[in-house]
Protein backbone atom coordinates (compact mmCIF):
# COMPACT_ATOMS: atom_id res chain seq x y z
CA UNK A 1 0.00 0.00 0.00
CA UNK A 2 2.97 2.49 0.99
CA UNK A 3 4.15 1.85 -2.26
CA UNK A 4 1.44 3.14 -4.26
CA UNK A 5 2.07 6.71 -3.70
CA UNK A 6 5.47 6.35 -5.46
CA UNK A 7 3.55 6.66 -9.34
CA UNK A 8 1.88 9.17 -7.85
CA UNK A 9 4.51 11.14 -6.91
CA UNK A 10 6.01 11.31 -10.30
CA UNK A 11 2.88 12.35 -11.64
CA UNK A 12 2.43 15.11 -9.41
CA UNK A 13 6.69 16.29 -10.20
CA UNK A 14 5.86 16.55 -13.60
CA UNK A 15 2.09 17.65 -13.74
CA UNK A 16 1.51 21.70 -14.03
CA UNK A 17 -0.37 23.24 -10.69
CA UNK A 18 -4.17 23.89 -10.68
CA UNK A 19 -3.47 26.98 -9.65
CA UNK A 20 -2.52 30.02 -11.91
CA UNK A 21 -0.13 32.82 -11.01
CA UNK A 22 -2.90 35.50 -10.79
CA UNK A 23 -2.01 38.78 -11.69
CA UNK A 24 -0.09 37.57 -14.26
CA UNK A 25 -2.48 35.33 -15.96
CA UNK A 26 -5.91 34.08 -14.72
CA UNK A 27 -8.50 32.22 -15.75
CA UNK A 28 -10.85 32.87 -18.93
CA UNK A 29 -13.80 34.76 -18.11
CA UNK A 30 -16.77 33.18 -19.88
CA UNK A 31 -19.45 34.70 -21.87
CA UNK A 32 -22.65 35.81 -19.94
CA UNK A 33 -20.52 36.14 -16.57
CA UNK A 34 -22.78 38.44 -14.59
CA UNK A 35 -20.63 41.25 -13.34
CA UNK A 36 -20.48 44.91 -13.42
CA UNK A 37 -23.17 46.89 -14.99
CA UNK A 38 -23.01 48.77 -18.34
CA UNK A 39 -25.96 51.06 -18.97
CA UNK A 40 -26.56 53.23 -21.93
CA UNK A 41 -28.72 55.89 -20.91
CA UNK A 42 -30.09 56.81 -24.59
CA UNK A 43 -31.46 53.25 -24.95
CA UNK A 44 -33.39 53.79 -21.40
CA UNK A 45 -37.05 54.51 -21.72
CA UNK A 46 -37.62 55.28 -18.40
CA UNK A 47 -39.74 52.18 -17.25
CA UNK A 48 -38.21 51.50 -14.04
CA UNK A 49 -39.14 48.05 -14.32
CA UNK A 50 -35.51 46.97 -13.02
CA UNK A 51 -36.68 49.01 -10.66
CA UNK A 52 -39.49 47.17 -9.80
CA UNK A 53 -37.74 43.77 -9.82
CA UNK A 54 -34.90 44.27 -8.05
CA UNK A 55 -34.54 41.56 -5.01
CA UNK A 56 -32.49 44.07 -3.09
CA UNK A 57 -33.74 47.09 -4.08
CA UNK A 58 -30.04 48.49 -5.34
CA UNK A 59 -31.69 49.99 -7.98
CA UNK A 60 -33.16 53.44 -7.47
CA UNK A 61 -34.87 55.77 -10.52
CA UNK A 62 -33.79 59.55 -10.06
CA UNK A 63 -33.71 62.45 -12.06
CA UNK A 64 -30.42 63.05 -14.45
CA UNK A 65 -28.11 65.64 -13.28
CA UNK A 66 -29.00 69.60 -13.96
CA UNK A 67 -26.76 69.83 -16.63
CA UNK A 68 -28.03 67.11 -19.08
CA UNK A 69 -31.09 67.49 -17.68
CA UNK A 70 -32.88 68.93 -21.07
CA UNK A 71 -31.64 66.08 -22.97
CA UNK A 72 -32.71 63.58 -20.49
CA UNK A 73 -35.96 65.02 -18.65
CA UNK A 74 -37.11 61.18 -17.50
CA UNK A 75 -35.36 59.14 -14.15
CA UNK A 76 -33.31 56.82 -14.68
CA UNK A 77 -31.83 54.01 -12.98
CA UNK A 78 -28.88 54.46 -10.42
CA UNK A 79 -27.30 51.61 -9.29
CA UNK A 80 -25.68 50.68 -6.06
CA UNK A 81 -23.05 47.91 -6.36
CA UNK A 82 -23.32 47.72 -2.55
CA UNK A 83 -26.36 45.93 -2.33
CA UNK A 84 -26.72 44.12 -5.92
CA UNK A 85 -26.62 40.58 -5.50
CA UNK A 86 -25.72 40.43 -9.76
CA UNK A 87 -28.72 37.88 -10.19
CA UNK A 88 -29.25 40.09 -13.42
CA UNK A 89 -32.64 40.21 -13.57
CA UNK A 90 -32.56 43.73 -14.59
CA UNK A 91 -30.39 42.30 -17.69
CA UNK A 92 -33.20 40.03 -18.09
CA UNK A 93 -36.19 42.40 -17.67
CA UNK A 94 -35.27 45.64 -19.35
CA UNK A 95 -37.29 45.41 -22.77
CA UNK A 96 -34.35 47.80 -24.31
CA UNK A 97 -31.60 46.06 -22.95
CA UNK A 98 -30.49 48.98 -21.89
CA UNK A 99 -28.62 47.46 -18.72
CA UNK A 100 -26.14 44.70 -19.56
CA UNK A 101 -24.08 42.52 -17.30
CA UNK A 102 -20.24 42.88 -17.84
CA UNK A 103 -17.46 40.13 -17.24
CA UNK A 104 -15.84 43.11 -14.49
CA UNK A 105 -15.75 41.59 -11.43
CA UNK A 106 -12.78 44.03 -9.98
CA UNK A 107 -15.02 45.71 -7.95
CA UNK A 108 -13.69 46.08 -4.65
CA UNK A 109 -12.80 49.74 -3.45
CA UNK A 110 -11.86 51.99 -0.53
CA UNK A 111 -14.18 54.66 -1.42
CA UNK A 112 -17.98 54.04 -0.70
CA UNK A 113 -18.63 56.36 -3.57
CA UNK A 114 -17.37 54.61 -6.35
CA UNK A 115 -19.72 51.76 -5.51
CA UNK A 116 -22.91 53.69 -6.63
CA UNK A 117 -23.09 53.98 -10.31
CA UNK A 118 -25.38 57.61 -11.58
CA UNK A 119 -27.19 57.64 -14.49
CA UNK A 120 -24.29 59.41 -17.47
CA UNK A 121 -24.62 59.19 -20.53
CA UNK A 122 -21.95 56.83 -21.98
CA UNK A 123 -20.56 58.57 -25.00
CA UNK A 124 -20.73 62.14 -24.05
CA UNK A 125 -19.25 62.05 -21.22
CA UNK A 126 -15.79 60.65 -22.90
CA UNK A 127 -16.24 63.39 -25.43
CA UNK A 128 -17.02 66.05 -22.61
CA UNK A 129 -14.39 65.17 -20.01
CA UNK B 1 -31.90 28.60 27.93
CA UNK B 2 -28.05 27.69 27.18
CA UNK B 3 -26.61 29.69 29.76
CA UNK B 4 -28.78 27.78 32.29
CA UNK B 5 -25.38 25.23 32.35
CA UNK B 6 -24.44 24.98 36.15
CA UNK B 7 -20.78 25.93 37.41
CA UNK B 8 -18.23 23.18 36.77
CA UNK B 9 -17.41 21.65 39.99
CA UNK B 10 -13.59 21.69 41.42
CA UNK B 11 -11.78 19.17 39.26
CA UNK B 12 -11.90 17.96 36.01
CA UNK B 13 -15.07 19.24 34.74
CA UNK B 14 -14.84 22.53 32.55
CA UNK B 15 -17.21 24.20 30.41
CA UNK B 16 -15.62 24.30 26.81
CA UNK B 17 -16.71 26.35 23.70
CA UNK B 18 -16.54 24.96 20.43
CA UNK B 19 -17.34 27.82 17.98
CA UNK B 20 -18.48 29.61 16.65
CA UNK B 21 -15.75 31.23 16.10
CA UNK B 22 -13.61 28.36 15.61
CA UNK B 23 -11.99 27.68 12.39
CA UNK B 24 -13.64 24.23 11.70
CA UNK B 25 -17.06 24.77 13.07
CA UNK B 26 -18.64 27.63 10.77
CA UNK B 27 -21.10 29.77 12.20
CA UNK B 28 -22.00 27.90 14.95
CA UNK B 29 -21.09 26.79 18.50
CA UNK B 30 -21.55 23.78 20.53
CA UNK B 31 -21.10 24.69 24.28
CA UNK B 32 -19.58 21.28 26.22
CA UNK B 33 -19.36 20.49 29.64
CA UNK B 34 -16.56 17.87 30.09
CA UNK B 35 -14.83 15.95 32.51
CA UNK B 36 -11.51 15.29 32.10
CA UNK B 37 -11.41 14.12 28.23
CA UNK B 38 -15.14 12.87 28.31
CA UNK B 39 -18.05 14.74 27.12
CA UNK B 40 -20.67 14.82 29.82
CA UNK B 41 -23.72 17.11 27.97
CA UNK B 42 -23.30 19.27 24.66
CA UNK B 43 -25.81 22.01 23.77
CA UNK B 44 -25.81 23.25 20.52
CA UNK B 45 -25.56 26.92 20.41
CA UNK B 46 -27.49 28.35 16.85
CA UNK B 47 -28.46 31.39 15.69
CA UNK B 48 -25.17 33.17 14.37
CA UNK B 49 -26.40 32.92 11.07
CA UNK B 50 -29.95 33.71 10.61
CA UNK B 51 -31.57 35.70 7.88
CA UNK B 52 -35.13 35.46 8.36
CA UNK B 53 -35.90 33.93 5.18
CA UNK B 54 -39.15 32.37 5.60
CA UNK B 55 -40.26 35.97 6.08
CA UNK B 56 -38.35 37.62 3.45
CA UNK B 57 -40.08 35.30 1.30
CA UNK B 58 -43.10 36.61 1.99
CA UNK B 59 -42.47 40.04 0.85
CA UNK B 60 -41.12 39.07 -2.52
CA UNK B 61 -42.65 37.32 -6.06
CA UNK B 62 -41.69 33.96 -7.29
CA UNK B 63 -38.44 35.19 -9.41
CA UNK B 64 -36.92 37.34 -6.71
CA UNK B 65 -37.58 34.17 -3.96
CA UNK B 66 -35.82 32.09 -6.83
CA UNK B 67 -32.80 34.79 -6.12
CA UNK B 68 -33.24 34.28 -2.84
CA UNK B 69 -33.54 30.83 -2.49
CA UNK B 70 -29.50 30.54 -3.59
CA UNK B 71 -28.81 31.57 -0.05
CA UNK B 72 -30.23 28.85 1.45
CA UNK B 73 -27.21 27.09 1.78
CA UNK B 74 -24.18 28.30 0.89
CA UNK B 75 -22.66 24.92 -0.45
CA UNK B 76 -25.43 23.96 -2.57
CA UNK B 77 -27.85 27.05 -3.95
CA UNK B 78 -28.82 25.08 -6.81
CA UNK B 79 -30.23 22.28 -5.38
CA UNK B 80 -32.22 24.89 -3.27
CA UNK B 81 -33.46 26.80 -5.88
CA UNK B 82 -34.85 23.30 -7.32
CA UNK B 83 -36.96 23.19 -4.11
CA UNK B 84 -38.38 26.49 -4.13
CA UNK B 85 -39.14 26.19 -8.12
CA UNK B 86 -40.73 22.79 -7.89
CA UNK B 87 -42.82 24.10 -5.08
CA UNK B 88 -43.94 27.23 -7.28
CA UNK B 89 -44.61 25.06 -10.54
CA UNK B 90 -46.71 23.19 -8.70
CA UNK B 91 -48.83 25.90 -7.08
CA UNK B 92 -49.47 27.82 -9.95
CA UNK B 93 -49.47 24.51 -12.15
CA UNK B 94 -46.99 25.40 -14.83
CA UNK B 95 -45.40 23.25 -17.14
CA UNK B 96 -41.95 22.73 -17.27
CA UNK B 97 -40.32 21.54 -20.34
CA UNK B 98 -38.51 18.19 -20.47
CA UNK B 99 -35.20 19.66 -22.07
CA UNK B 100 -35.26 21.94 -18.58
CA UNK B 101 -36.22 19.01 -16.57
CA UNK B 102 -32.98 17.50 -17.53
CA UNK B 103 -31.04 20.73 -17.02
CA UNK B 104 -32.44 20.64 -13.86
CA UNK B 105 -31.65 17.67 -12.48
CA UNK B 106 -28.04 17.55 -14.44
CA UNK B 107 -27.29 21.10 -11.91
CA UNK B 108 -28.37 19.65 -9.13
CA UNK B 109 -26.58 17.03 -9.21
CA UNK B 110 -23.55 18.68 -10.25
CA UNK B 111 -24.12 21.00 -7.11
CA UNK B 112 -24.57 17.90 -5.12
CA UNK B 113 -20.93 17.07 -5.91
CA UNK B 114 -19.75 19.88 -5.51
CA UNK B 115 -21.28 20.06 -1.59
CA UNK B 116 -20.02 16.30 -0.76
CA UNK B 117 -16.22 17.97 -2.23
CA UNK B 118 -16.71 20.22 0.66
CA UNK B 119 -17.89 17.92 3.03
CA UNK B 120 -15.00 15.70 2.40
CA UNK B 121 -12.44 18.51 2.88
CA UNK B 122 -13.90 19.72 5.88
CA UNK B 123 -14.17 16.61 7.61
CA UNK B 124 -10.52 15.61 6.30
CA UNK B 125 -9.46 18.73 7.83
CA UNK B 126 -11.48 18.12 11.22
CA UNK B 127 -9.50 14.65 11.39
CA UNK B 128 -6.16 16.27 10.61
CA UNK B 129 -5.66 15.20 7.19
CA UNK B 130 -4.94 18.62 5.62
CA UNK B 131 -3.46 16.98 2.20
CA UNK B 132 -7.67 15.79 1.69
CA UNK B 133 -8.90 18.95 1.99
CA UNK B 134 -5.92 20.77 -0.10
CA UNK B 135 -7.17 18.18 -3.14
CA UNK B 136 -11.16 18.58 -2.03
CA UNK B 137 -10.98 22.28 -2.67
CA UNK B 138 -8.53 22.16 -5.66
CA UNK B 139 -11.30 19.61 -7.14
CA UNK B 140 -13.86 21.89 -6.42
CA UNK B 141 -12.87 24.97 -8.72
CA UNK B 142 -13.43 22.64 -11.82
CA UNK B 143 -16.97 22.72 -10.86
CA UNK B 144 -16.84 25.91 -9.67
CA UNK B 145 -15.69 26.64 -13.40
CA UNK B 146 -18.34 24.92 -15.01
CA UNK B 147 -21.17 26.82 -12.93
CA UNK B 148 -19.40 30.20 -13.97
CA UNK B 149 -19.81 29.18 -17.89
CA UNK B 150 -23.52 28.03 -17.41
CA UNK B 151 -25.28 30.31 -14.79
CA UNK B 152 -22.76 33.27 -15.10
CA UNK B 153 -21.89 32.87 -11.05
CA UNK B 154 -19.31 31.10 -9.18
CA UNK B 155 -21.07 29.97 -6.20
CA UNK B 156 -23.98 31.61 -6.67
CA UNK B 157 -26.53 30.61 -9.41
CA UNK B 158 -29.24 33.90 -8.76
CA UNK B 159 -32.02 31.33 -9.11
CA UNK B 160 -30.52 29.40 -12.18
CA UNK B 161 -33.26 26.90 -12.14
CA UNK B 162 -36.25 29.47 -11.36
CA UNK B 163 -40.63 29.02 -11.50
CA UNK B 164 -40.77 27.69 -15.00
CA UNK B 165 -37.46 26.02 -16.08
CA UNK B 166 -34.31 27.04 -15.85
CA UNK B 167 -33.46 30.86 -16.64
CA UNK B 168 -30.20 30.22 -19.89
CA UNK B 169 -29.76 27.37 -22.18
CA UNK B 170 -26.29 25.45 -21.84
CA UNK B 171 -24.12 27.28 -23.82
CA UNK B 172 -21.98 25.86 -26.37
CA UNK B 173 -19.55 23.27 -25.94
CA UNK B 174 -20.98 22.79 -22.20
CA UNK B 175 -21.76 19.29 -22.76
CA UNK B 176 -18.27 18.46 -23.26
CA UNK B 177 -16.94 20.18 -20.45
CA UNK B 178 -19.15 18.81 -18.27
CA UNK B 179 -17.71 15.17 -19.40
CA UNK B 180 -14.55 16.77 -19.11
CA UNK B 181 -15.33 17.63 -15.47
CA UNK B 182 -16.51 14.51 -14.37
CA UNK B 183 -13.66 12.72 -15.39
CA UNK B 184 -11.79 14.90 -12.99
CA UNK B 185 -14.43 14.00 -9.92
CA UNK B 186 -13.62 10.66 -11.19
CA UNK B 187 -10.16 10.70 -10.64
CA UNK B 188 -10.47 12.82 -7.07
CA UNK B 189 -12.76 9.93 -5.91
CA UNK B 190 -10.02 7.46 -6.78
CA UNK B 191 -7.80 9.44 -4.36
CA UNK B 192 -10.38 9.30 -1.95
CA UNK B 193 -11.35 6.14 -2.08
CA UNK B 194 -7.70 5.39 -1.02
CA UNK B 195 -8.10 4.46 2.61
CA UNK B 196 -5.77 7.23 4.61
CA UNK B 197 -4.96 5.50 7.81
CA UNK B 198 -5.23 8.74 9.63
CA UNK B 199 -8.73 9.44 8.73
CA UNK B 200 -9.80 5.76 8.98
CA UNK B 201 -8.68 5.59 12.52
CA UNK B 202 -10.02 8.87 13.40
CA UNK B 203 -13.41 7.78 11.82
CA UNK B 204 -13.91 4.28 12.55
CA UNK B 205 -16.18 3.71 15.81
CA UNK B 206 -16.55 7.25 16.29
CA UNK B 207 -20.08 8.83 17.12
CA UNK B 208 -22.18 5.82 16.36
CA UNK B 209 -25.81 6.32 15.45
CA UNK B 210 -28.26 3.78 15.71
CA UNK B 211 -30.97 3.40 13.30
CA UNK B 212 -33.49 3.58 15.76
CA UNK B 213 -31.76 6.88 17.35
CA UNK B 214 -31.39 8.08 14.05
CA UNK B 215 -35.32 8.02 13.22
CA UNK B 216 -36.10 9.07 16.77
CA UNK B 217 -33.86 12.16 16.45
CA UNK B 218 -35.08 12.99 12.74
CA UNK B 219 -32.14 12.65 10.62
CA UNK B 220 -32.68 12.39 6.84
CA UNK B 221 -30.23 11.66 3.91
CA UNK B 222 -26.65 10.00 4.55
CA UNK B 223 -26.67 10.27 7.93
CA UNK B 224 -29.78 7.95 8.30
CA UNK B 225 -28.35 6.19 4.95
CA UNK B 226 -25.08 5.49 7.13
CA UNK B 227 -26.74 4.14 9.92
CA UNK B 228 -28.67 1.59 7.89
CA UNK B 229 -31.97 2.51 6.31
CA UNK B 230 -32.24 2.91 2.57
CA UNK B 231 -34.27 6.23 2.05
CA UNK B 232 -33.68 8.42 -0.79
CA UNK B 233 -36.68 10.98 -1.66
CA UNK B 234 -35.43 10.37 -5.36
CA UNK B 235 -36.02 6.61 -5.10
CA UNK B 236 -38.93 7.43 -2.96
CA UNK B 237 -40.79 10.19 -4.19
CA UNK B 238 -39.52 10.67 -7.87
CA UNK B 239 -39.40 14.27 -8.66
CA UNK B 240 -38.33 15.69 -12.10
CA UNK B 241 -36.66 12.72 -14.07
CA UNK B 242 -35.51 10.88 -11.07
CA UNK B 243 -37.73 7.92 -12.13
CA UNK B 244 -36.59 7.50 -15.46
CA UNK B 245 -32.64 6.95 -14.65
CA UNK B 246 -30.82 4.09 -13.02
CA UNK B 247 -28.76 4.63 -9.92
CA UNK B 248 -28.33 2.69 -6.38
CA UNK B 249 -28.82 4.28 -3.06
CA UNK B 250 -25.88 3.63 -1.03
CA UNK B 251 -26.48 2.12 2.88
CA UNK B 252 -24.01 1.79 5.25
CA UNK B 253 -24.74 -0.58 8.86
CA UNK B 254 -21.86 0.87 11.15
CA UNK B 255 -23.58 4.23 12.33
CA UNK B 256 -20.28 5.86 12.79
CA UNK B 257 -18.33 8.86 11.23
CA UNK B 258 -16.70 6.29 8.38
CA UNK B 259 -19.91 4.86 7.22
CA UNK B 260 -20.93 8.73 6.72
CA UNK B 261 -17.84 9.61 5.12
CA UNK B 262 -18.05 6.17 3.09
CA UNK B 263 -22.07 7.41 2.03
CA UNK B 264 -20.48 10.77 0.98
CA UNK B 265 -18.15 9.05 -1.52
CA UNK B 266 -20.05 6.70 -2.75
CA UNK B 267 -23.03 9.36 -3.49
CA UNK B 268 -20.52 11.52 -5.45
CA UNK B 269 -20.29 8.08 -7.83
CA UNK B 270 -23.72 7.69 -8.46
CA UNK B 271 -24.24 11.29 -9.02
CA UNK B 272 -21.72 10.64 -11.71
CA UNK B 273 -23.62 8.36 -13.06
CA UNK B 274 -27.38 10.34 -13.34
CA UNK B 275 -25.39 13.32 -14.53
CA UNK B 276 -23.84 11.22 -17.54
CA UNK B 277 -27.44 9.56 -18.54
CA UNK B 278 -28.80 13.12 -18.12
CA UNK B 279 -26.35 13.79 -20.58
CA UNK B 280 -26.90 11.29 -23.28
CA UNK B 281 -30.60 11.70 -23.00
CA UNK B 282 -30.62 15.37 -23.44
CA UNK B 283 -34.00 16.27 -25.45
CA UNK B 284 -33.73 19.51 -27.90
CA UNK B 285 -36.29 22.15 -26.95
CA UNK B 286 -37.63 24.86 -24.80
CA UNK B 287 -35.66 25.18 -21.30
CA UNK B 288 -38.48 27.52 -19.63
CA UNK B 289 -41.95 28.22 -19.82
CA UNK B 290 -42.57 30.88 -22.92
CA UNK B 291 -44.88 33.15 -20.32
CA UNK B 292 -41.69 33.30 -18.05
CA UNK B 293 -39.21 33.83 -20.54
CA UNK B 294 -38.78 37.44 -19.21
CA UNK B 295 -38.70 37.37 -15.16
CA UNK B 296 -42.29 37.61 -14.33
CA UNK B 297 -43.26 40.71 -11.98
CA UNK B 298 -47.20 40.98 -11.96
CA UNK B 299 -47.89 36.67 -11.43
CA UNK B 300 -50.93 35.34 -9.53
CA UNK B 301 -50.26 32.98 -6.86
CA UNK B 302 -53.63 30.63 -6.39
CA UNK B 303 -55.48 29.82 -3.46
CA UNK B 304 -54.12 26.81 -1.92
CA UNK B 305 -50.93 25.08 -0.25
CA UNK B 306 -48.14 22.41 -1.39
CA UNK B 307 -45.72 20.88 -0.09
CA UNK B 308 -42.56 19.85 -2.28
CA UNK B 309 -39.32 17.63 -0.96
CA UNK B 310 -36.23 16.92 -2.70
CA UNK B 311 -32.96 15.30 -1.77
CA UNK B 312 -30.72 17.62 -1.02
CA UNK B 313 -26.68 16.40 -0.46
CA UNK B 314 -27.21 17.01 3.42
CA UNK B 315 -30.74 15.24 3.51
CA UNK B 316 -34.38 16.46 3.28
CA UNK B 317 -34.83 19.62 2.28
CA UNK B 318 -38.75 20.43 2.15
CA UNK B 319 -40.80 24.08 1.29
CA UNK B 320 -44.37 24.41 1.99
CA UNK B 321 -45.82 26.96 0.39
CA UNK B 322 -49.19 28.67 0.92
CA UNK B 323 -50.64 31.18 -1.72
CA UNK B 324 -53.76 33.94 -1.03
CA UNK B 325 -53.71 34.88 -5.01
CA UNK B 326 -51.67 37.77 -4.40
CA UNK B 327 -48.25 38.01 -6.47
CA UNK B 328 -46.34 37.11 -3.01
CA UNK B 329 -46.70 34.04 -1.37
CA UNK B 330 -48.70 34.11 1.96
CA UNK B 331 -46.28 31.49 3.95
CA UNK B 332 -43.38 30.07 2.50
CA UNK B 333 -42.03 27.29 5.05
CA UNK B 334 -38.86 25.61 4.52
CA UNK B 335 -37.60 22.67 6.36
CA UNK B 336 -33.32 22.12 6.19
CA UNK B 337 -32.52 18.98 6.82
CA UNK B 338 -29.78 20.63 9.11
CA UNK B 339 -32.17 21.94 12.03
CA UNK B 340 -32.08 18.10 13.22
CA UNK B 341 -29.06 17.01 12.63
CA UNK B 342 -26.89 20.18 13.96
CA UNK B 343 -29.38 20.30 17.40
CA UNK B 344 -30.86 16.86 18.29
CA UNK B 345 -28.52 14.56 16.84
CA UNK B 346 -25.14 16.24 17.73
CA UNK B 347 -26.17 16.70 21.11
CA UNK B 348 -26.96 13.25 20.95
CA UNK B 349 -23.87 11.79 19.48
CA UNK B 350 -21.58 14.33 21.30
CA UNK B 351 -22.92 13.05 24.77
CA UNK B 352 -20.01 10.62 26.01
CA UNK B 353 -17.64 11.49 23.14
CA UNK B 354 -13.63 12.04 23.82
CA UNK B 355 -12.91 15.49 23.27
CA UNK B 356 -10.84 14.88 20.24
CA UNK B 357 -13.52 13.17 18.61
CA UNK B 358 -16.13 16.09 18.28
CA UNK B 359 -14.36 17.73 15.43
CA UNK B 360 -14.77 14.05 13.79
CA UNK B 361 -18.47 13.59 14.71
CA UNK B 362 -19.26 17.56 14.05
CA UNK B 363 -18.36 17.51 10.65
CA UNK B 364 -19.50 13.69 9.67
CA UNK B 365 -23.16 14.68 9.61
CA UNK B 366 -22.22 17.02 7.02
CA UNK B 367 -23.83 20.11 8.65
CA UNK B 368 -24.20 23.81 7.03
CA UNK B 369 -25.40 26.69 9.16
CA UNK B 370 -26.81 28.60 6.53
CA UNK B 371 -30.06 26.04 6.37
CA UNK B 372 -30.29 25.26 9.72
CA UNK B 373 -30.36 28.95 11.09
CA UNK B 374 -32.19 30.36 7.70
Amino acid sequence: MKLRIIPKLFKNLFSKPMTVRFPHESIPIPEGYRGEHAYDMDKCISCGLCAKICPNRAIEMIEAPEDIKDRYPKTYPKIDLGKCCFCGLCEDICPKDSIELTKNFFLSTFDPTNVIKYPTPKVEEQVNG
Amino acid sequence: MIDEMEPAPKGTDYDLYFGPAHPGSGNFGVKLKVAGEIVVSARADPGYLHRGFEKLMEYRTPIQNAVLSDRLCVLEPLNWNLVHAEAVDELMDIDVPERAKYIRVIMAELSRIQSHIIWYGVFSLGTGFDTGFKMAFGYRDYILDLFELITGGRVYPAGYICPGGVRRDFPNGARDKILKVLDKMGEMIKLEELENPALGARAKGVGILKVKDAIRLGATGPVLRGSGMKTDVRKDEPYEIYDRLDFEVPVRKEGDAYARYWIGIEEMKQSIKIIKQALKELPEGEVIDPSWKKPKLSVKIPKGEVYVRNEVARGEAAVYMVGDGGSKPYRCKIRGPDFLHMIPVLEYLLKGAQIADVPAIYWSLNICPADMDR
